[in-house]
């Protein structure tokens, strides 16, 4: 209930107009570290910044390839054609610190997204899932599925991505947690990429999956490739939980072959990233004491907004999501802005 | 046509077989799972693309040449396929024959231009890699394209009867054995193989270096093409990555069955337990968790390895020669 | 008429300034942003370490070879490097010169395989290339090196000639006119070339083939790795992936600038400045091609067709030369 209400409410300040007004001198850039499913969303919440926030463009601009010096290329680019404001998805958590130093040395507002950078860095913010955390409580409702006991894999994504040792380290210590009766036979990384994962994965289901009792997987494509393994297999002894809202995910756990999925909020992270980016080229500024959270990399850290969805609501997702994105925004400036 | 048992031991393939079934027994003895029906199926889904892979880049080994563009074809022609299919509403066997010609049409460019100009065809290929994965990127914005026809997803993980056997392993069977009767049977092939040899002595024979340059191109650009549609099958989704995977792998079945690199000499039962063997070792490294790392120093060291042992073969048989013609 | 002007406006080189000029001309009319001092200084960077990268590939061509390695040695030096002055805490001098050497090192190792053995060097490096990567990822755990000291990492930003050009640029153009009077001037530079155009009359008049390639492919590992230098101060931290997987990334770059600068895939001649006009060549190219939002992604489409014409002009006028239309 509450979120119909923050939604409804939302809905009222928006269509009253110029609560969040901002400037058509802004022009966003919003560059993910490489193609990705992941990051299609913030195309969408670019263009709805715009229209809603009044800013000038807020444009997604991909880099051909999962490489930091295209990325930093393309973002240097995007500078010299007019972008004043830039949003990333770090190429690398240490790498793309310099970038960000030059940007902000030109007077560009900069902040990551769905990533972080490691401090100390120019960045204003970094505004994404507490991928971490999103990790534990996935591995956590695996564990719950599972009874309490068995075996289990970890498949993530690409090593040079800032967020997989997180959770790698967060699967181990949700697995440390539950008392001795489970235990991660294997963990495979560096497959975001459908034929790796393919082969990788079948590979696995042919030569444990006799032995593992649960699945977690924390990166989009291995989620996909893994639930569609699960489908073809037909089978249910196995428990998984996955990531992201992939619809062969969303299907799979619908007809029971997978458990459930930790959603994150790309939408959100893009719509709200462009807003703030927007205020802080206004003038505003980001308060020393606003409630900021620390994770591994960093000290200031806003929670995007995680949250598992099951058999039971996989079909309202995209609500649940809408819901915490104008949650988070109804409350931003208030919460960590001084303007 | 001798076939003593002399003759068959001479075979190169004969050692590799020993090898895929030692590898295959030991592993087994590990891991009985390894010889589960599912493994097995998954082993030969994997067989399957791969061997038409080899075989693309083979055909060109064989006239002397290289072809870097294999994977950018495959992806290109991959994309395409899924692409008019989901967007176009185009059906299977258009979109199918489609794929096809692009795939011709792909391979005709690297090897009109590698004729025509002159230039070495690794660097025509390097460019044309470019080009090709250039437009694929074009097209997709690095976006795949998820709505493949049901029939087309059934067919790539569907098994024949009640048999581990893929129905994806039957169409790389069947251009296995197409390519070992054009190789070793038809004219153009063995004028392959002599071009492959010596330029100026198959020219000498009247060998037209056009014809058997641009045939080999375009029967690589078309395989190329199968496997990309092929793993479109597999994966059920169309993905601009497809083929960037393939270079090593692709260049590594046929040095392994023994194929020489400045051309002349192929094998297509060696290339195809090639395959096979770098199948097995990719899937025995998970079954052992050993670090994915290991498997680019394993596929590197496999090809320096099987150079090396080709070299000392062909280096032993000019030492017998020489011996011989010295009498 | 043609003897009226000097020959050396025939030359690819000149060619080369000329179609510089032109786009500088056309992309700063056309494009805002491209003269702006943060776009120049951004060119400034990437040009260096793509001349650097053209260098390293041109000594081996030089040789009729080829090293498809040379991004994996290039990220397995930086590593290394890295590795010495983060974990063991050598200064920078040091520790620079060690990562010269892991280049040079693995550069001759490669030298040594394709000598001996007679395989051509494109699957020697093939394979060396999946194994120094492979060993490389397995000792860092791809894990990078990102506390560098300050000095070695300012480097990389600091702006020179009122901020428009980073001393990046300046190690490349330097290197250049090394190489060049290396080449053109010492008798070592002249046996390597003579090695490559003929190996077999070179062998004749004394010169030992077998070892002039060796020192080629050392010294494609030594540029390789200086440019893993520039990149990583660039970036400020050696990351494994800072060539992309297997050091790939490196190839269409390491081939594009000294093919359209004259240097014959055959062996035996080669053009150091051509190979640095080249680098600039496509790094204009490319930059100009994003400011006038052609889309990133078609940016790879257009940089193999500049490869493919780049070679077909050369041969075409290879072919016109021998018919005496062109003084060459």
């Amino acid at each position: 209930m509450k979120s119909l209400f923050s939604i409804v409410a939302s809905a009222a300040v928006l269509l009253s107009g110029n609560a969040f007004a901002g400037s058509s001198d802004t022009k966003v850039a919003l560059v993910p570290g490489g193609p990705h499913p992941y990051f299609a969303a913030w195309e969408r919440a670019g263009q709805d910044a715009v229209k809603d926030f009044g800013l000038g463009k807020a444009d997604y601009k991909v880099p051909a390839e999962w490489d930091l010096s295209q990325q930093n290329e393309l973002i240097e680019s995007l500078v010299g054609k007019g972008y004043n404001a830039v949003l990333v998805f770090p190429g690398d958590a240490v790498g793309t610190n310099k970038i960000l130093g030059e940007l902000d040395d030109a007077g560009i507002p900069t902040a990551a997204l769905a990533g972080c950078v490691e401090q100390p860095t120019k960045a204003k913010m970094c505004f994404g899932t507490d991928t971490g955390h999103s990790a534990y409580l996935g591995t956590k409702q695996l564990i719950d599925a599972m009874g309490g006991k068995g075996k289990i894999a970890h498949f993530t994504g690409f090593l040079v991505d800032p967020n997989t040792t997180l959770r790698i380290k967060a699967v181990e210590k949700a697995v440390s947690e539950a008392g001795g009766g489970v235990e991660i036979i294997q963990v495979i990384a560096d497959i975001d990429a459908y034929e790796p994962a393919d082969e990788k994965i079948n590979a696995f289901m042919a030569a444990q999956g006799g032995e593992v009792d649960g699945i977690v997987t924390t990166a989009w494509v291995p989620a996909v490739v893994a639930a569609q393994a699960l489908t073809n297999m037909g089978d249910k002894r196995i428990k998984m939980v996955g990531i992201d809202h992939d619809e062969v995910v969303l299907t799979a756990i619908k007809a029971g072959f997978v458990h459930g999925t930790m959603l994150q909020n790309p939408y959100g992270q893009g719509y709200i990233g462009s807003y703030a980016m927007d205020k802080i080229r206004g003038g505003c500024t980001f308060k020393v004491d606003a409630p900021w959270k620390s994770t591994a990399q960093t000290d200031q850290f806003i929670d995007s907004g995680t949250v598992f969805v099951d058999i039971t609501d996989v079909d309202t997702y995209v609500d649940a999501m809408r819901g915490i994105s104008l949650e988070i925004l109804e409350t931003f400036e208030g919460d960590f802005l001084d303007c | 046509m001798n076939m003593t048992v002399a003759a068959i031991f001479k075979k190169d393939w004969l050692g590799l077989l020993i090898v895929v079934l030692v590898s295959g027994l030991v592993i087994a003895a590990v891991k009985p799972a390894f010889l589960s029906p599912f493994n097995l199926y998954v082993l030969m889904v994997s067989t399957s693309y791969m061997l038409i892979i080899a075989l693309a880049q083979m055909i060109i080994i064989a006239i002397g040449q290289m072809n870097l563009s294999v994977g950018a074809i495959g992806g290109l022609v991959a994309i395409s396929f899924s692409g008019l299919m989901e967007v176009h509403q185009i059906s299977v066997p258009v979109a199918v024959l489609s794929g096809l010609v692009i795939g011709i049409a792909c391979g005709f460019l690297n090897g009109y231009i590698t004729v025509k100009s002159g230039i070495s065809a690794f660097i025509i290929t390097l460019a044309t890699l470019y080009i090709f994965k250039g437009i694929n990127l074009g097209i997709t914005e690095a976006e795949p394209f998820y709505n493949i026809p049901e029939n087309v997803k059934n067919f790539g993980n569907a098994k024949i009867g009640n048999t581990p056997i893929p129905f994806l392993l039957i169409i790389p069977i069947i251009i296995t054995i197409l390519m070992w009767v054009f190789i070793n049977r038809t004219e153009t092939g063995r004028h392959m193989l002599a071009y492959g040899n010596s330029v100026q002595s198959a020219e000498l024979m009247g060998i037209s270096s056009s014809k058997v340059v641009i045939t080999a191109h375009i029967i690589s650009g078309f395989l190329a093409a199968i496997a990309g549609m092929l793993v479109v099958c597999r994966l059920q989704l169309g993905t601009p990555n497809i083929g960037d995977s393939w270079l090593l792998p692709s260049f590594a079945a046929p040095v392994i069955g023994g194929a020489i690199l400045a051309g002349g000499k192929v094998d297509v039962i060696a290339t195809a337990l090639g395959v096979l063997i770098v199948a097995i070792i990719s899937q025995a490294l998970v079954i052992f968790k050993i670090d994915p790392f290991f498997v680019q120093i394993f596929l590197g060291v496999m090809i320096l390895l099987a150079v090396f042992v080709n070299r000392y073969r062909e280096y032993k048989q000019e030492v017998r020669r020489k011996i011989f013609s010295s009498e | 008429m043609n003897k009226k002007l000097p020959n050396f406006i025939f030359t690819n080189q000149f060619g080369l300034l000329f179609l510089v000029l032109i786009f500088i001309v056309i992309f700063s009319t056309v494009t805002d942003g491209f003269t702006s001092r943060f776009n120049i200084f951004a060119l400034s960077r990437v040009i260096a370490i793509d001349i650097m990268i053209g260098l390293a590939m041109m000594v081996v061509i030089l040789t009729g070879g080829l090293n498809l390695a040379l991004g994996a040695i290039g990220v397995c030096a930086a590593m290394f490097g890295g590795w010495c002055m983060e974990v063991l805490g050598i200064p920078i001098v040091p520790a620079l010169l060690l990562t010269l050497g892991m280049g040079s090192l693995l550069g001759l190792v490669n030298g040594i395989i394709t000598v001996k053995t007679g395989v051509h060097s494109f699957i020697v490096t093939l394979a060396t290339m999946s194994i120094y990567f492979g060993f490389m990822t397995m000792l860092t755990e791809a894990e990078a090196f990102r506390r560098l000291p300050d000095l070695f990492t300012d480097f990389g930003s600091a702006k020179l000639f009122n901020k428009y050009v980073s001393p990046l640029l300046l190690v490349s153009v330097a290197t250049c006119f090394i190489l060049f009077y290396l080449f053109r001037f010492t008798d070592i530079g002249r046996k390597l070339i003579a090695a490559g155009a003929n190996p077999e009359a070179a062998e004749v008049s004394g010169i030992s083939v077998s070892r002039m390639f060796i020192y080629c492919h050392a010294l494609s590992g030594f540029l390789g790795a200086l440019a893993a230098i520039l990149l990583t101060t660039r970036i400020g931290a050696a990351i494994p992936s800072m060539a992309g997987q297997l050091g790939m990334d490196w190839l269409l770059p390491a081939f594009l600038a000294p093919v359209i600068g004259g240097t014959l895939l055959s062996g035996g001649k080669l053009s150091v400045f051509g190979t640095m006009l080249g680098a600039v060549l496509v790094t204009l190219l490319t930059n100009g091609l994003y400011l006038l939002d052609v889309g990133e992604f078609w940016i790879r489409f257009f940089l193999g067709i500049i490869l493919l014409l780049a070679v077909l002009l050369d041969r075409a006028r290879e072919y016109l030369t021998l018919k005496n239309v062109i003084v060459s």
